[in-house]
């Protein structure tokens, strides 16, 4: 059976008239789709993937250019007109982007900004176009969708907005759905929701897709046909089976090494237990009971709500060991690491370091004891300080902490660890701007492991980072562990880098544990149905696994720590102690691995 | 929303009492006062003046009465101008100020936002460059120039208008002044606007709303406006204040009897009252005017509102 061919680009090219010249982000790319396909676009940061059906949907910025042809229905849209080309666009081909809040005009009204694609298209209008817009939400399954229509963009949670883009670009059923990235921003189980939609409008309406994304898991996930492009150019193209399981090139193998592969249901682990000798005499660092509340003020009349967004959290860590901590958006990962820094001071509990306190002590001691907790940040560009040379932002801990040394020295040790961390220390003297990256994120590492710290705190550290990136980075983290002893709490929303680095990862869910154990035990056998939830979602880079799994989908939306009930998600049975403060209490199921009160997972699936 | 404005109207009063306060001070450390003319009165007549509008009491209680008559509403009389109170001299001069100010600043809104979007539709063309070199010099070139030239070219040459004086107060009274006084606020706006503009129109929803196929003036009207009006609305505050408080420049030149004189010749007469009374007016004005801004920031950005 020959389907439809729905878009032929043959030879396009797309360049930026920029500052520095002419820059050709695409360079002579030739693809095609066909009905009810979906084709992977796959690629690294910067490789051009975007700007092909940016150029196709007539989106370029102002300083480009494309040349080469897109055939969509028998015309070229590179020589349509703006009317000819704006009859078509969100009619028959249509585009939803990474971020939807920003995707969505924030004055607007749902209702509204999806009822002008049908004014525009279909010259349907008020009370009838609204009837076919809430058809759609219903369809993108969004509850209440008649009050969603009347909210606007900042009242619905991320998921939710993503899914108001999907019903608004479907709304003329488009024969081509572009989406550029579309889950990048939400977390892992809205995520695998979302796939899920599309992929059931592709069967259901016969929807092409182009998938724009840089992770493989989705691309194994949803796709038929894959693209792999590098600096403009598509480096391989085939089958999903023939890109995942019979490489030819190079860049395509480099990519999926690159990506860690769970194995999810099998107790085989290499990280084991840490490289490093336990002493049980002497706590490394002891976490008990902590809590942290935020003051949301409501203007002068109103009291001020307490926000919890830590709730009673315990752990340790030893001397040479990786904590992952997981969670998605608002469970408090990142408050809980800076609790444990006293960078925000917990509201009750301690935090003990090497047997002795770090809350609730001066700030001199603290201060000296700093030097040995040291921090990464996520975003490493905003997290150097740009009116710095890199060299001065790494020796800066130095000038703090070992002030005796001589400037010469200090210069020694920081051209010794620019090596260590694999950067050429000949960038000394450049300022972050003019880094990539990877580079930069080296230079927070270099920055943390100067003085020699026991405990760095990693939070979100590879998250911005491309894939070959990411592996380098983890890499370049787990050696460094080795060769100084290091510990580390490793933040991150993504389990598949977690479970590459973790020795024991924790569950946080909305500032309390629901489970905590070694990384082998929790990918191999999860006990708290939010784990099983949270592992179910993750796209694992290999179709025919991928293809054939079964999701977990439980009741209810990770919803706001305002809202009490929230935190007893998984304990409905209990809903009713609410009142009286009751939070879901951690046992120790097995030895070593820690399990937060649940009803039967039965009782809580969709 | 009316909650929220009395609550604003009430956090005012304290704000008020300040201004007043220190006002009062300062000015009564100014050398001189009222009645120290060139020709000195007899220290009699002196006396009784001080004995009528208090000037011999101690300094604490005239304060007192005077926060005590404000209170009341009253803003006490003018000590330079006989016959009349503070209040009745703003009523005479503020029609002409209002309606002159008013319309100027309507005048302004609608011209600069215009060329601010023009010039934002229509970046780096030849076009573009020729306003933002007008609106450049409507910028730097001061008033008191702008509005003989304005008076010689379009009065006299011309003839279009009439060169000055209130007339019955008609449009044709009015262009030339109001021109005048428009001018750097057109200037202001239109740079903010296009700036603002060019910036909402880079921004991802209106990458949606072009990917939606939608045409061009909807993408403007519908999406960027709002967004670029932003910056537009925290310079109308200021900029209204100016505009109806009068300019003593514009309002001497075209000869209007607006207020904007009665400011400075009051307190380089020592007018006790009448300055307390301006200023007390201006402030409020102020107030008001912020309110009004800050109402229309929630109906500009909905995120406004749920905070």
């Amino acid at each position: 059976m020959t389907l439809k061919r729905i878009l032929t680009v043959s030879d396009l090219h797309v360049s930026f008239d920029t500052d520095d010249g002419i820059v050709n982000a695409v360079r002579g790319v030739n693809c095609h789709l066909d009905a009810g396909e979906c084709l992977g676009i796959v690629g690294e940061s910067g490789s051009g993937k975007s700007q092909t059906f940016l150029a196709a949907m007539g989106l370029l910025s102002r300083n480009g250019t494309a040349s080469g042809k897109i055939d969509f229905g028998g015309r070229n849209i590179l020589d349509m007109t703006k009317a000819e080309l704006n009859a078509v666009r969100g009619s028959r081909i249509s585009m939803i982007f990474q971020d939807p809040l920003t995707a969505l005009t924030p004055h607007m009204r749902i209702g509204d900004q999806m009822a002008e694609v049908l004014g525009a298209h279909k010259k349907l209008h008020g009370a009838e176009a609204l009837e076919v817009c809430r058809r759609w939400l219903d369809r993108v399954q969004i509850p209440e969708a008649r009050r969603r229509l009347r909210q606007y963009p900042h009242e619905l949670s991320g998921g939710m907005r993503q899914r108001v883009m999907i019903a608004m670009a479907m709304l003329c059923e488009p024969d081509l759905l572009v989406a550029d990235e579309p889950t990048t921003a939400l977390d892992v189980t809205i995520q695998a929701e979302i796939l899920d939609i599309m992929d059931t409008l592709r069967q259901e309406h016969g929807t092409a897709i182009a998938l724009i994304t840089h992770d493989m898991g989705v691309v194994a996930r949803m796709c038929d046909r894959i693209q792999v492009m590098r600096d403009g150019e598509y480096v391989e193209d085939g089958t999903v089976d023939e890109i995942f399981y019979r490489p030819k090139h190079e860049y395509t193998r480099m990519l999926l090494d690159a990506v860690p592969r769970i194995e999810i249901g099998s107790a085989n682990k290499d990280r084991g237990t840490p490289d490093v000798i336990y002493d049980k005499s002497s706590d490394f660092l002891r976490i008990d009971d902590i809590r942290v509340d935020f003051k949301i003020n409501r203007g002068l009349l109103s009291p001020p709500l307490n926000l919890r967004a830590i709730d009673g959290v315990s752990f340790n860590l030893m001397q040479g060991e990786t904590l992952g901590i997981v969670g998605e958006s608002g469970s408090g990962k990142s408050t809980l690491a800076r609790a444990v820094l006293q960078l925000i001071p917990p509201s009750s509990g301690s935090v003990t370091w090497l047997g002795s306190p770090l809350n609730d002590i001066d700030k001199n001691a603290l201060k000296s004891k700093r030097r040995d907790l040291q921090i990464v940040f996520q975003d490493p560009l905003a997290s150097l300080n740009p009116s710095n040379t890199v060299g001065a932002s790494i020796m800066e801990p130095l000038k703090v902490f070992e002030k005796h040394l001589t400037h010469a020295q200090m210069q020694q040790r920081v051209y010794e660890i620019m090596e260590r961390v694999g950067l050429n220390p000949a960038l000394n003297n450049r300022y972050p701007h003019e880094l990539s990256g990877g580079q930069n994120q080296r230079v927070g590492i270099a920055r943390a492991t100067i003085t020699k710290p026991k405990l760095i705190i990693c939070d979100e550290a590879v998250s911005s980072l491309d894939v070959s990136i990411r592996a380098q980075i983890i890499k370049l983290l787990m050696d460094l562990q080795r060769d100084f002893q290091l510990s580390f709490i490793f933040i991150s929303h993504d389990l598949s880098v977690v479970w590459e680095i973790s020795h024991r990862i924790l569950v946080l869910y909305l500032g309390t544990i629901v489970e905590l154990t070694d990384t082998a035990r929790l990918f191999g056998n999860p006990q708290h149905p939010y784990t099983k939830q949270l592992i179910s979602a993750v796209p694992l880079p290999d179709p025919d696994i991928e293809k054939k799994r079964q999701r977990i989908k439980l009741k209810g939306e990770l919803s706001s720590a305002l809202d009490p009930r929230a935190k007893m998600r998984f304990l409905p049975s209990r809903l009713g102690l609410v009142e009286s403060g009751y939070v879901p209490k951690l046992e120790e199921r097995f030895p070593g691995h820690f399990v937060a009160e649940h009803d039967a997972i039965e009782d809580l699936l969709v | 929303m009316i909650r929220y404005s009395l609550k604003r109207l009430l956090t005012a009063i304290p704000v008020l009492w300040i201004a007043i306060t220190v006002c009062f001070f300062v000015l009564r450390l100014a050398p001189g006062g009222p009645f120290d003319g060139e020709r000195p009165l007899p220290q009699t007549v002196k006396d009784n003046l001080a004995a009528h509008y208090n000037l011999d009491k101690p300094l604490v209680s005239q304060y007192l009465i005077y926060v005590g008559n404000v209170a009341k509403g009253d803003l006490g009389p003018s000590f330079i101008t006989e016959d009349f109170t503070v209040s009745e001299q703003i009523a005479i001069g503020l029609p002409y100020t209002l309606k002159l100010g008013g319309l100027a600043f309507v005048f302004s809104i609608i011209v600069g936002v215009s060329a601010g979007i023009y010039g934002a539709l229509n970046r780096n063309a030849l076009s573009d460059y020729a306003l933002a070199s007008l609106i450049l010099a409507g910028l730097v070139v001061p008033n008191f120039l702008v509005a003989p030239v304005f008076q010689l070219i379009f009065g006299l040459k011309l003839e279009w208008f009439p060169v000055g004086g209130w007339g019955d107060g008609s449009v044709r009274f009015l262009i030339l002044p109001i021109s005048v006084l428009s001018l750097p606020h057109i200037a202001r706006i239109s740079r903010l606007m296009r700036g603002s503009m060019i910036e909402a129109l880079n921004t991802n929803f209106i990458r949606t709303a072009r990917s939606k196929g939608l045409s061009d003036r909807a993408i403007v009207w519908r999406h960027a406006l709002r967004p670029a009006l932003t910056p537009i609305v925290s310079y109308l505050g200021p900029a209204a204040s100016y505009l109806l408080t009068g300019s003593l420049v514009v309002e001497s030149i075209f000869g209007i009897p607006g207020i904007g004189r009665y400011f400075i010749s009051a307190a380089l007469n020592r007018d006790y009252g009448m300055v307390l009374g301006t200023v007390i007016f201006y402030m409020v004005l102020i107030m008001i005017l912020n309110l009004l801004v800050d109402i229309f920031y929630s109906w500009l950005d909905p995120r406004v509102r749920t905070q």
